[in-house]
């Protein structure tokens, strides 16, 4: 979609004619088309000499349109998808299961808030290593170089509670299943998600059940502010590329924001108001430096109130 | 809009969407002259919008069968390459063990501590440190020192670069006795020699010059370690636009990992400290704000306990929170002279 010349090789009846008709109304491209008032053009080609091939060239720009929309669905089928396609994927920590009744859910975004050393980066590796033993494909994304595969190893370990000699079958094959990629800008997010988007499309065996992006905050603050808004967009466009993947492919999707400064010295997570409403499901995870546990509460949630909080340990 | 997701100026991608091209397709057709009139640019501003255009659309092709996409790894490779990774010892055993074995190539480490603890003298033992030769345990590479504050002495480099030769022989001696016993192969002036050293004094010279590094290090493939002392100094004065201030820094911090990550180096930056008021006490914390707290791998503060100096590990993906005492001796920095060498693990 585009120039509307680019159509011209495809359909006979957009000649020159018809270019030069929705020249004089202004209309270069196809969102000039849409934002134009369909009836007021019809209505214009009365007064033309070839008033019927116009006509049919607008109902002919109008069913290429169609095919580009999402199609509707009832309740009733998003009630259906719910249950048969979109999973919970076990956490691996019976604290957070219990709290997010059931762990991470397919279809939605995930954000991990939380202060520096607050063990965002930990819980993401716990999440990637559960799913990795028992459920599917992760695929890691990792801006901070923080990825540490002998962490991976510890934590896999643990999991599977046998001793270190035993599981090297077991390890290899979790390990496989995460797939680690260093982005280190918001341009280079784009292109690997736009990739993953492609590979799910067209190979049938590749299947992703997590996806991580540690940190997101990271990626999209050096383009945020200042005079230019299209740092904005970028935002934006990232969040919703995430949100179509965890949708159309039901894969959980989460990632991890700071904490910035707000009023009175309370600390409020980065990216703003407009990164606010993106993620599905926002929890903010803290550490207790004296006992060494963690707390994880609910800031955000399609169904359960905020403020159920839970505590953790990290292995 | 894929137009969106290409790294161009806004107003290269206003102008391309206002012409219509909102696609990559759309753009593969089109003759770079045409498009220079359509969209009133020159014709070498044009060729420089295809020619990333291209690149991104080769980066879409789904030519790639097995599951490994285009520059990823899965961990189990990652798992076996981490085991052949050298590390920058830090010539004192105890922060070794704490740091499982030293400083860490593809990492950024921050280092932080009150004026006066060591972290001039620190830096100053790592750029030594890398150039031990492999057969030593080494790395044997050459550093890169970028100084903002003017604490760099020769003198001093000099001083720990002929105790560490002197360290040197002794090891040579101790454990290869045999015809290359106690033969000196490093003058403390070839040490000096390896040390790449450039002053900054303000804020835009310091990004410049890392910009400019990766194609000092693309020409000058030994250098193990880049050195920053200190990568604040710049930054917390004068500054208006506090949210100037964040975009600069995370934007250099995302490019100090990738030149990590990208050449296998280890990146080290030494930070000041600022004290920060939580639940009704001071404590201290690294200058530059919460956002900075992405901008490293690990932290390391540094701080005095009583009269000795200890290092603490405050943020690591891989290593468990311990401190360390450590001192700084004639020779550079070496172990704890007091008795209770006492690691302690939290």
């Amino acid at each position: 979609m585009g120039a509307l010349k680019s159509l011209k090789q495809e359909y006979a009846i957009i000649d020159s004619i018809f270019l030069q008709f929705c020249a004089s109304h202004g209309i270069f491209s196809v969102e000039d088309f849409l934002v134009h008032d369909v009836y007021m053009l019809v209505a214009s080609t009365e007064q033309l000499a070839n008033s019927d091939r116009l006509k049919q060239g607008i109902n002919q720009i109008l069913s290429i349109i169609e095919t580009y929309h999402q199609p509707w669905m009832n309740g009733l089928v998003l009630l259906e998808d719910r249950e048969q396609n979109k999973h919970c994927l076990s956490t691996g920590c019976e604290s957070f299961d219990m709290l997010l009744q059931g762990g991470l859910h397919e279809g939605h975004v995930t954000e991990l808030v939380g202060p520096s050393s607050s063990g965002k980066t930990q819980v993401c590796f716990q999440f990637a290593s559960n799913v990795a033993m028992k459920l599917g494909g992760v695929v890691f994304l990792d801006s901070g170089n923080s990825f540490s595969p002998t962490r991976m190893q510890q934590i896999v370990t643990h999991i599977s509670g046998s001793a270190e000699n035993k599981i090297n079958g077991i390890l290899q094959q979790a390990m496989r299943n995460i797939e680690c990629h260093a982005v280190f800008d918001v341009y280079a997010l784009l292109n690997v998600l736009h990739q993953q988007k492609l590979k799910l499309k067209s190979q049938t065996g590749y299947q992703v059940r997590l996806i991580i992006v540690d940190s997101i905050s990271s990626l999209i603050a050096p383009i945020l502010g200042g005079s230019n808004a299209h740092g904005h967009a970028l935002m934006v466009s990232v969040g919703y590329l995430l949100k179509e993947l965890a949708d159309r492919h039901n894969i959980a999707v989460v990632v991890t924001n700071h904490m910035v400064g707000g009023e009175g010295g309370t600390l409020k997570p980065a990216l703003g108001e407009s990164w606010k409403n993106i993620p599905h499901v926002r929890l903010q995870l803290s550490q207790d430096h004296a006992r060494n546990v963690y707390a994880v509460q609910i800031l955000r949630h399609p169904y359960m109130a905020s403020g159920r909080n839970a505590n953790f340990m990290i292995p | 809009m894929e137009v969106l997701r290409l790294p161009l100026s806004a107003s290269q991608k206003g102008r391309l969407i206002s012409a219509g091209y909102t696609s990559i397709a759309s753009l593969s057709s089109i003759s770079p002259s045409q498009l220079a009139l359509e969209l009133k640019i020159s014709e070498t501003e044009v060729l420089e919008i295809l020619k990333i255009v291209s690149d991104g659309s080769r980066l879409e092709s789904p030519g790639s069968s097995c599951t490994i996409v285009h520059g990823s790894q899965n961990a189990w490779d990652m798992l076996q390459e981490e085991k052949t990774l050298v590390r920058i010892t830090t010539s004192c055993a105890d922060l070794d063990d704490i740091l499982g074995g030293g400083i860490s190539c593809k990492e950024v480490t921050e280092i932080g501590g009150v004026p006066g603890i060591g972290k001039t003298q620190l830096g100053i033992q790592l750029a030594v440190n890398v150039q031990i030769p492999s057969d030593y345990g080494g790395l044997g590479g050459k550093a890169i020192y970028i100084d903002t504050e003017g604490s760099f002495m020769v003198e001093r480099a000099l001083q720990i670069a002929e105790a560490c030769s002197a360290d040197m022989v002794e090891y040579s001696c101790l454990y290869r006795k045999g015809s290359q016993a106690c033969e000196v192969k490093r003058q403390p002036k070839d040490f000096l020699e390896n040390i790449f050293y450039f002053r900054v004094c303000s804020y835009t010279e310091q990004i410049a010059l890392v910009n400019y590094l990766e194609k000092f290090i693309t020409e000058h493939k030994d250098v193990k370690v880049v050195i920053v002392d200190s990568v604040t100094f710049h930054f917390r004065q004068d500054f208006d636009d506090m949210a100037l201030r964040t975009r600069l820094l995370s934007g250099m911090a995302l490019k100090l990992m990738k030149l990590a990550r990208k050449f296998s180096v280890a990146v080290v930056l030494l930070n000041q400290v600022t004290t920060k008021y939580s639940d009704g006490s001071f404590h201290l914390a690294l200058a530059l704000g919460d956002s900075w707290s992405h901008a490293s791998t690990n932290r390391i503060i540094l701080h005095w306990n009583g009269n000795e100096r200890y290092a603490y590990i405050d943020k690591s993906p891989s290593l468990k929170s311990a401190s360390a005492p450590y001192s700084v001796t004639a020779k550079g920095i070496r172990n704890s002279a007091s008795n209770n060498k006492r690691i302690k693990h939290t």
